[in-house]
């Protein structure tokens, strides 16, 4: 039986020579049915052309690193097997809605800037020591934040936003969505402190819940529902006579 | 992006999102009974609907709760469809649809709506009641 | 961003005509009002709207109108939390409960446009 083989056409670009990105065709063997797309990157760079860069590191969807647009969606690339598209050739570009830095890597300082406004982490009023033993939480003071902190920051949800692409001072999909992990977690204090920067006007109010961060969204995390609730949760805080003002 | 010296939440987008969202619902369940009803089954003569006669429209609309019902499905959806009007525009790449006066004009022509409403309902039909 | 990247995804599509149903809505609503204006134009004037065109339109206005009952009230369903003896309620219950909201709703209005009309 002749080797099956398959074609992918990965962005190349190198801000010192090309203006733009263009797209680049690679033929290479498709020896195993459990190949993915970064597998055929791997390969690319090995055994084809050292020169194509891209992130990656753990080649099992916990670490975030190998986001890209596959055939024009967004997908960790270990995470895209090559027999969903095969005999088809598959298009892999850098995420979109960000900065190419070079070939498929993009510049995610913008992101970092963004996860960093929102505090996403436990703030206490008061810090409790740590002599003083452990925060306790039921199940249920759990499950109500469990999924959303499920994120790996992969920025999928980004590439996935119309709203980010049109306008990219918008605070995004994760970064809302690990706000709200924070909100409600029932250990955590430090709502007064994110409100101003998720209710502002780059803040959830921009955000027209297209959905789509959720479709894409690798680990089930769903930041458009994170988003609406919060849209939900802080008019009710306004409008409600006996509602929280602060 | 916010630099954190904002102590509160955007107010004005808080309360506009509060009345797009209230105008959602009331167009979501009181919209297409009417226009089932009042555009198409009655124009063809399948039932008789209150609005194809005078002097039932008349008396229906002289009723004070009539009055405030016909305000509430007419003017509240107006702040829903002026919300989602105005970020279709910043979707069709007009980011002009986004600024302060965008907002006056969107959300202006709703309550200018409302005010159209009024009007009519106070004008239209002497209050009687049933 | 591209001017038409609505067309390039299903997803896309169907969220920009979800957000489109307020124009065709808003055009209806805006003839209701019409409607009872005429009121004001006394039992010998008044004509009630009823060319073909009219129903033609209401037609395609009450396919835009499902649409937008339809997303609305299934969307209510995954934003809403409501707490029942300190459990989350599915949001599938919760869209059902507004379903049967709409249906009674309906239901109601349905009857009274109806009922005084005779």
């Amino acid at each position: 039986m002749p080797e099956k083989r398959i074609t992918i056409k990965a962005t190349r670009y190198d801000p010192e020579k090309d203006e733009k990105p263009h797209l680049q065709s690679y033929e290479i063997p498709f020896y195993d049915e459990s190949m993915v797309v970064l597998d055929a990157l791997n390969y690319i760079k090995s055994d084809v052309d050292g020169s194509l860069s891209y992130r990656w590191s753990c080649r099992m969807g916990i670490c975030g690193s190998c986001g890209m647009m596959v055939n024009g969606t967004p997908k960790l690339t270990c995470n895209a097997f090559l027999r969903d598209y095969w005999p088809q050739a598959i298009v892999v570009e850098p995420l979109n809605n960000f900065p190419i830095i070079r070939d498929l890597v993009i510049d995610m300082e913008d992101f970092m800037h963004k996860l960093k406004s929102i505090k996403p982490w436990i703030i206490r009023k008061q810090e409790i020591p740590l002599g003083a033993g452990e925060h306790r939480q039921t199940n249920e003071q759990i499950d109500d934040f469990r999924q959303f902190s499920q994120c790996i920051n992969c920025m999928l949800c980004y590439a996935a936003c119309p709203v980010y692409g049109l306008n990219d001072e918008f605070l995004g999909p994760a970064a809302i969505a690990l706000a709200r992990r924070y909100n409600l977690d029932s250990r955590d204090q430090g709502l007064k402190q994110r409100l101003p920067v998720i209710g502002d006007s780059e803040g959830v109010w921009e955000c027209s819940f297209v959905g789509e961060c959720s479709v894409v969204c690798p680990k089930g995390v769903d930041p458009a529902k994170a988003i609406q609730q919060t849209k939900l949760d802080t008019t009710m805080r306004f409008v409600l006579p006996y509602g929280n003002r602060e | 992006m916010s630099t954190g010296a904002r102590q509160r939440p955007a107010l004005m987008h808080l309360y506009w999102w509060f009345l797009f969202s209230q105008g959602g619902v009331i167009a979501a369940l009181l919209i297409p009974v009417h226009v089932l009803i009042q555009g198409i089954l009655g124009p063809l003569g399948v039932v008789r609907v209150v609005d194809r006669h005078y002097d039932t429209w008349v008396q229906v609309l002289g009723n004070p709760i009539v009055k405030l019902y016909l305000l509430v499905l007419i003017a509240v959806p107006f702040f829903h469809f002026a919300h989602r009007l105005r970020y279709l525009l910043v979707d069709f790449g007009m980011p002009v649809a986004r600024t302060v006066p965008a907002q006056a004009v969107f959300y202006g022509g709703a309550v200018v709506v409302t005010l159209l409403t009024i009007w009519v309902l106070l004008t239209t039909a002497p209050l009687s009641l049933p | 961003m591209p001017a038409g990247w609505w067309t390039r995804k299903r997803h896309y599509f169907l969220y920009v005509v979800r957000e489109f149903t307020a124009l065709p809505l808003a055009l209806w609503l805006l003839w209701l009002l019409v409607e009872i204006k005429r009121a004001g134009d006394g039992p010998a004037r008044y004509s009630p709207h009823g060319s073909t065109a009219f129903v033609v339109f209401s037609v395609i206005v009450l396919l835009f109108a499902l649409y937008h009952s339809v997303t609305f009230l299934s969307l209510t369903g995954v934003i809403i939390r409501v707490k029942l003896f300190d459990r989350p309620l599915p949001s599938g219950l919760i869209s059902l409960a507004m379903f049967v909201l709409w249906a009674v709703a309906s239901v109601v209005i349905g009857f009274v446009l109806i009922w005084f009309g005779r």
